[in-house]
């Protein structure tokens, strides 16, 4: 399978917000939601396409590694976009929202897509995070917000798309440089033409 | 039953109705059974049945207990192996591994997991050989790996790691992708790895140490050591920053690497740690970090074809290892070869073709991981393994062989050393012995100067390297990376303060600061000096870093150690960069704004140096460019706004600097103070202060609202009446007057768009209002009295923090500037301050250089009663009262007078010498005013000290103050016009209205109205004065809202954008001299005390005189003007006057003051 791009996400967010389940119900449309089965998975890949081109998405999950300060810092830095997992139920997993965008920011490259996302919008009985709470923050800081519900799958195929549009209008306007893969080093970095965005927003190329 | 029946003979069953049911497995059991074999035909149906059936059993795990029971009754994961060892391409393979990722991922039963992994077909599917070469497999089988690492305890450890058989085939196979080409495989790879070392089992961690703990670490110490040589590459490379990007990603990916080393020291397997700690000290820190630190352009002969990085890179990574990693066995031997360790050692290493040489060097490992994992591989004994003694008898010869090694480097290492650490061996027991020695050091009876001879850089040639690394007087970029070193050090746990001690370098860890390095002490204050001259090319984060670890070496628990020498060198580059400000101060809107927001910045975000490093930015040359994205605070500032915005931060930072070392609380700064500020949901009483109703319609939520606006000194305040006391209100908003941004609307008459700013909370939040609106008022009188009263107060709140910046910079002018500046900004008077400007220079400079000391007295003023004066220092030359140190103001006051007196005669012999003699009688009143209150209360000793200080501060001034000051003259002129028609100056009167300002508003200092030759008059006059109501008649409210609107009144009246008076004004400063323009502001201030709106309306008529052609004439009588004045308002505002009145019905009517003022915005 061909593909023009290949756009790595990651998912961040306190535990038990639904991320592995927000993964694979993205993943793999093969996985009909049920209320009786809560199934997540940690790795998921899969195509879309995006002005006529084939985009191939890869997701990882990064839960279960914050004992290891390496490990976090590690996933912001290979990942084109991040999708920030709240809990619109559990107010706390709001809360925290602050200290991951800060991780987020400091570790990640600058370009980087973050979607902000409530999810388990399903329940909206116990809902304790209002929709304009989350639509303010991220107003605030600059974020695509969506809630979703992995349940019934509300949302979920929006809130990836979205963000990959977004990172391709980027690498359309230049401003981001995908294939900067480390293991491309051994060329002699004269050769590369680069981009980067100065404090004007105006891109700047330089071949 | 039926469908059971059905189950025993495969083919016949029919696929149930519910998904999630034992016997919709059991119907893809049948499935399984009947395809053995993958065909072409049957693939799809596979992948599908394996999907279905991770489906079920997590939906049976969750529900029902029996689905499992099945599962594994049939022994289903036999059937996956069967299917993978068919090499039936990607697509089973990738379905099989998700199917084991989701099992493995959600199932929570422990006994399910413990029978899934019982039977080794877990470990066989490891063992596959996948084809990695297609990265979806390789995706999924690295997060299987991962998945199942993140399962591993002290019991599923035994179903991973076969004692007998020494296999641990989820660790070995994991580990040979540590150099994979994709980075999220590398991450899950040292994921994997950490989630194994966690585990407590000893005979796991045994093998993990004996068998794969030298070559998995030498080969990972290879691959950072070639990823440090690209970054080198890349810098060396990049002289014009077009590969940052790239840069970036290499120094991230440099610093994980680091973190990792770090977090698998902090797991503290003391045997794996000391094997990770001699492989990366010796064959990458010191072979490759430490050797390079001497590496200079000069003699790098030495190096040959060695690998090298450069110097600047080296000090980043050291610096970059200290603050990264605190592991003590290694930081402290790392340290103290960069501490003592010698070059001629290193030579004599090269020499030498001993075994320890071959181990300070940066090789390749002898053969790859994965060869040597494979040699290693089940029974296989290691490749070394005539050296290897049987597991269970603990140490393996290989180790004991590389720790002997190391005792031998480290030893040979030490022979050099001076005799002083000859006693701390770097092993964890000698510690208590090296702060023993410590103490010893430092309570023994020997003098500092002693002390500080017995430390030289002779034979400590890395040392030496940083410190002259130091030098930034040609550019700072390795100073900013020795300065990083240095702190790290510092701030290390793992380094205990007794190695520290050996190079007189005390840190938050030492009990006294006594004994500082004098050396490194001098060169940071010569950074800090060059940092505050003009045009040098020192980095804000290069200063920053510098008094932080200044503030570290001599500072500790509100205790300065610095030598006077020392301080008095701070305190000369503290003068320097007030100077240096105040050739960039403008009465610009801008510089306020920027003024604050550096300030803001330098309290918010205070330099984090772990974040500094963590930028790859700084390994390329400092550039001055803006464009390329870097901080402002880690380059070179270009054009003259960045300039300014540095010498802001510079003065900041030194001020800083200075005061916490002259012990002295910061009491001007920030300008605006929090905590006297009115906030949300506080209750006003509000009698007696002027409300405008209206209705707030805020843009984003549609949502209406009833409010009263209040617009205080400084706040915008939105009110709700208090229900339970009448006349008292409950503020619902508060927002600053100096961001409000008012416009009208088109459409409707009644309605203001008013939108609050706030400075962005956070580097990357987007600046939103705090407020945005729209303001619907009861009529167009009223809104436009609004819109007038917020656009005024937002000047007049701009113009106070203004004069608050002049008189921290010691810029000797007043208010009246302050109100003329809008106008100045909006239309500059081409040519026009010139006449004005001759005036004022001289005497300007004549004040300036009167003064004969120089700051080098200084140096004799180090004593606890210089920090009296040193601050007081900012506000002596301007004029109001602050509520600092008292004494030290008068006694300064009454020096700047003297002078004054003495340089005016000579300065002031322009225009009208006739105006001369007035002045100096108003001067000699008051100086002998100010004689009396001084002899009271200060000794004459003292304040000849705070002279002599005070005369070095106000130094030079740049011709742009001038220019301000004379506008100011000629504004303040106005005042004159007013308060010679208002009321006749006795001196006596003068003295009681000059303290008018003073009263008007708790927090509010007196702004306006009065000159810089006034200025000592008011502020020693404010003390008399500081109980308003003996002045003022009228009662003031609780919290005194509107309060300043009278000062208001008296000086931005002039200033509104509409108005063009300040200009008409000036023009009679041309023709007078200072010296009147001085007497008659006195009488403007009390001008202030009796207004009503008839007094007010006078004020506008000299606006309207800006109209008249006279008026552009140089020699009119002030009575002229005046009488035009009147002649042009009194058409002009004729049916204004009308206007005024209605609205005058509309507000308070003790307010009258404000009313007046309202009549004049809607004249204009």
């Amino acid at each position: 399978m061909s593909y023009a791009y290949l756009f790595k996400y990651i998912i961040i967010g306190d535990t038990g917000v639904g991320k592995s389940c927000l993964l694979l119900q993205f993943t793999d449309k093969r996985f009909q939601p049920v209320h009786d089965l809560t199934i997540g998975v940690e790795f998921g890949a899969r195509m879309i396409t995006i002005d006529g081109k084939q985009i191939k998405l890869q997701i990882w999950d990064t839960a279960g590694q914050e004992s290891f300060r390496s490990i976090t810092r590690s996933y912001y830095r290979g990942a084109a976009g991040a999708l920030l997992v709240y809990d619109i139920t559990r107010r706390d997993t709001f809360n925290h929202l602050t200290t991951w965008l800060e991780d987020a920011r400091q570790h990640s490259n600058s370009n980087m897509v973050i979607m902000l996302i409530g999810n388990k919008s399903d329940l909206e009985a116990r809902r304790d995070v209002k929709k304009e709470e989350g639509e303010a923050f991220a107003r605030e800081h600059g974020l695509i917000f969506m809630e979703t519900s992995a349940k019934t799958a509300a949302n979920v195929e929006e809130a990836f798309i979205n963000t990959a549009k977004e990172i391709y209008q980027k690498i359309q306007d230049g401003v981001f440089d995908i294939n900067n893969e480390l293991h491309e080093i051994e060329i002699d970095c004269m050769l590369f033409s680069d981009c980067f965005v100065n404090e004007h927003n105006c891109m700047i190329v330089i071949v | 039953m039926f469908s059971r029946q059905k189950g025993w003979i495969p083919g016949l069953l029919s696929r149930p109705k519910n998904p999630h049911s034992l016997e919709h497995l059991k119907y893809l059991y049948s499935l399984l059974m009947k395809n053995q074999t993958i065909t072409e035909n049957n693939r799809s149906l596979l992948v599908e049945t394996l999907r279905s059936i991770s489906e079920i059993l997590i939906w049976g795990d969750q529900n029902d207990s029996s689905v499992f029971d099945f599962f594994l009754e049939k022994n289903m994961l036999s059937f996956f192996l069967k299917y993978l060892q068919q090499r039936a391409g990607r697509y089973i393979c990738v379905q099989l591994l998700q199917t084991l990722n989701i099992l493995f991922e959600n199932i929570k039963n422990e006994t399910s997991l413990y029978y899934l992994l019982s039977n080794n077909h877990i470990n066989s599917i490891i063992v596959h050989k996948f084809d990695f070469s297609d990265e979806e497999v390789m995706a999924y089988y690295i997060s299987f790996l991962k998945t199942l690492s993140l399962k591993l305890n002290k019991h599923t450890i035994h179903f991973f790691y076969n004692e007998h058989t020494n296999d641990f085939a989820l660790y070995t196979e994991a580990i040979k992708f540590f150099n994979h080409s994709e980075s999220m495989v590398r991450i899950a790879v040292r994921t994997i790895t950490l989630n194994v070392f966690k585990v407590e089992d000893k005979a796991m961690l045994r093998y993990i140490r004996d068998r794969t703990a030298a070559p998995y670490f030498s080969n990972l110490v290879w691959f950072i050591g070639n990823h440090i040589l690209n970054v080198d590459l890349c810098v060396r490379h990049d002289a014009d920053h077009q590969s940052r990007n790239r840069l970036a990603d290499l120094v991230a990916e440099h610093l994980d690497h680091l973190h990792y080393l770090n977090d698998i020291l902090c797991i503290n397997i003391d045997t794996l740690n000391e094997v990770l700690t001699d492989q990366f000290l010796n064959r990458l820190l010191i072979p490759l970090y430490v050797y390079c630190l001497t590496m200079r352009k000069k003699h790098n002969g030495r190096q040959g074809d060695k690998k090298h990085i450069s110097s600047v890179v080296a000090l980043y990574l050291l610096s970059q290892v200290f603050l990264i990693i605190s592991y003590a066995p290694l930081v402290r031997q790392l340290a103290e070869i960069i501490f003592q360790g010698d070059i001629s050692v290193q030579q004599q290493e090269a020499s030498n073709d001993s075994p320890q040489t071959k181990l300070r060097e940066f090789v390749a490992p002898d053969e790859s991981l994965e060869a040597t994992l494979e040699s290693n591989r089940g029974q296989h004994p290691f490749h070394q393994g005539e050296l290897e003694e049987p597991v269970t008898t603990g140490n393996s010869t290989f180790y004991m062989r590389t720790q002997s090694m190391t005792e031998q480097t480290e030893v040979h290492e030490r022979v050099p050393t001076p005799p002083t650490t000859e006693a701390d061996l770097p092993t964890q027991n000698s510690t208590d012995e090296e702060k023993l020695y410590g103490s010893q050091r430092t309570s023994t009876g020997t003098s500092i100067e002693q002390k500080q001879t017995t430390f030289s850089l002779e034979n400590r040639a890395y040392l030496e390297a940083i410190f002259n690394a130091l030098e930034c007087s040609e550019n700072d970029y390795e100073a900013l990376f020795a300065l990083c070193l240095l702190y790290a050090m510092g701030h290390n746990d793992g380094i205990h303060q007794g190695l520290m001690d050996t190079v007189m370098m005390p840190t938050e860890k030492s009990e006294t600061k006594d004994h500082y390095n004098v050396a490194l002490v001098e060169r940071l204050i010569k950074i800090i000096t060059l940092a505050s001259q003009s045009g040098n090319k020192v980095r804000l984060s290069t200063l920053e870093l510098t008094i932080k670890l200044l503030k570290q070496l001599v500072y500790m628990s509100g205790k300065s150690y610095l030598q006077d020498r020392h301080l008095a060198s701070i305190e000369n580059a503290r003068e320097c960069c007030t100077q240096l400000l105040r050739n960039f101060y403008k009465s610009e809107e801008m510089f306020l704004d920027m003024f604050e927001d550096e300030y803001r910045e330098m309290k918010n975000r205070p330099l984090n140096v772990e974040y500094l490093t963590m930028d790859a930015s700084i390994l390329l040359p400092p550039t001055g460019t803006p464009l390329t994205g870097i901080a402002f605070s880690k380059r070179l500032p270009c054009g003259e706004v960045e300039r300014a915005r540095r010498a802001i931060r510079v003065f900041f930072l030194v001020r800083d600097l200075s005061l916490t070392l002259l012990q002295e609380t910061e009491s001007q700064l920030p300008l605006t103070k929090e905590d006297s500020c009115i906030k949300v949901s506080d209750i006003l009483d509000l009698n007696n202060s002027d409300l405008i109703a209206c209705t707030v319609v805020t843009k984003e939520s549609r949502k209406m609202e009833r409010r009263f606006l209040v617009i205080d000194s400084i706040q915008l305040i939105l009110v709700e009446p208090d229900t339970k006391r009448l006349g008292w209100g409950v503020v619902r908003f508060a927002g600053f007057l100096q961001d409000v941004e008012v416009t009208g609307d088109k459409d409707d008459s009644r309605s203001l768009h008013i939108t609050i700013h706030k400075p962005p909370s956070s580097q990357h939040a987007r600046p939103l209002p705090l407020l945005s609106g729209r303001f619907v008022f009861d009529d167009h009188i009223r809104c436009m009295a609004a819109k007038q009263r917020l656009t005024k107060g937002r000047l007049k709140a701009r113009q106070q923090k203004m004069m608050m910046i002049e008189r921290l910079l010691d810029i000797p002018n007043d208010g009246g500037q302050r109100s003329s500046t809008p106008s100045g900004r909006n239309r500059p008077y081409p040519g026009r301050s010139h006449p004005i400007r001759s005036v004022s220079t001289p005497s300007q400079q004549s004040q300036e250089t009167t003064p004969i000391s120089t700051p080098t007295p200084r140096s004799q003023q180090v004593d606890p009663i210089q920090s009296v004066p040193t601050k007081s220092q900012g506000q002596e030359t301007n004029n109001e009262s602050t509520d600092s140190v008292e004494i030290a103001e008068e006694a300064f006051a009454y020096q700047t007078f003297n002078q004054h007196t003495g340089t005016n005669a000579s300065s002031r012999h322009t225009p009208s010498p006739v105006d001369n003699s007035p002045f100096q009688e108003i001067q000699m009143e008051d100086l002998s005013k100010r004689k009396k209150k001084h002899s009271k209360k200060m000794p004459n000793v003292r304040l000849h000290q705070m002279t002599s200080s005070s005369h070095s501060r106000s130094h030079s001034h740049s011709p742009k103050r001038d220019e301000g000051l004379s506008s100011n003259r000629g504004r303040s002129y106005s005042m004159v016009e007013e308060s010679k028609r208002e009321r006749s100056s006795t001196p006596k009167g003068r003295g009681h209205s000059n303290s008018q300002p003073i009263p008007e508003g708790k927090r509010s200092r007196p702004s306006s109205g009065s000159s810089s030759d006034e200025c000592h008059k008011i502020r020693t006059r404010s003390k008399e004065s500081q109980s308003p109501k003996t002045l003022r008649p009228a009662e003031e409210p609780a919290l005194t809202l509107f309060s300043q609107d009278s000062e208001s009144m008296a000086t931005s009246i002039d200033s509104l954008k509409l108005v063009p008076p300040a200009e008409s004004l000036r023009t009679p400063s041309d023709t007078s001299s200072t010296g009147t323009s001085n007497d008659g502001q006195n009488s403007a201030v009390e001008n202030q005390d009796d207004k009503n709106s008839e007094s007010s309306f006078k004020d506008s008529k000299p606006n309207f005189a800006f109209k008249s052609p006279s008026a552009a004439d140089v020699e009119i009588s002030k009575a002229r003007v005046e009488s035009v004045a009147r002649a042009k308002s009194s058409s002009a505002t004729d049916q204004l006057t009308k206007l005024a009145q209605i609205v005058q019905e509309h507000f308070s009517d003790d307010k009258q003051t404000e009313t007046g003022l309202v009549d004049q915005n809607t004249d204009m």
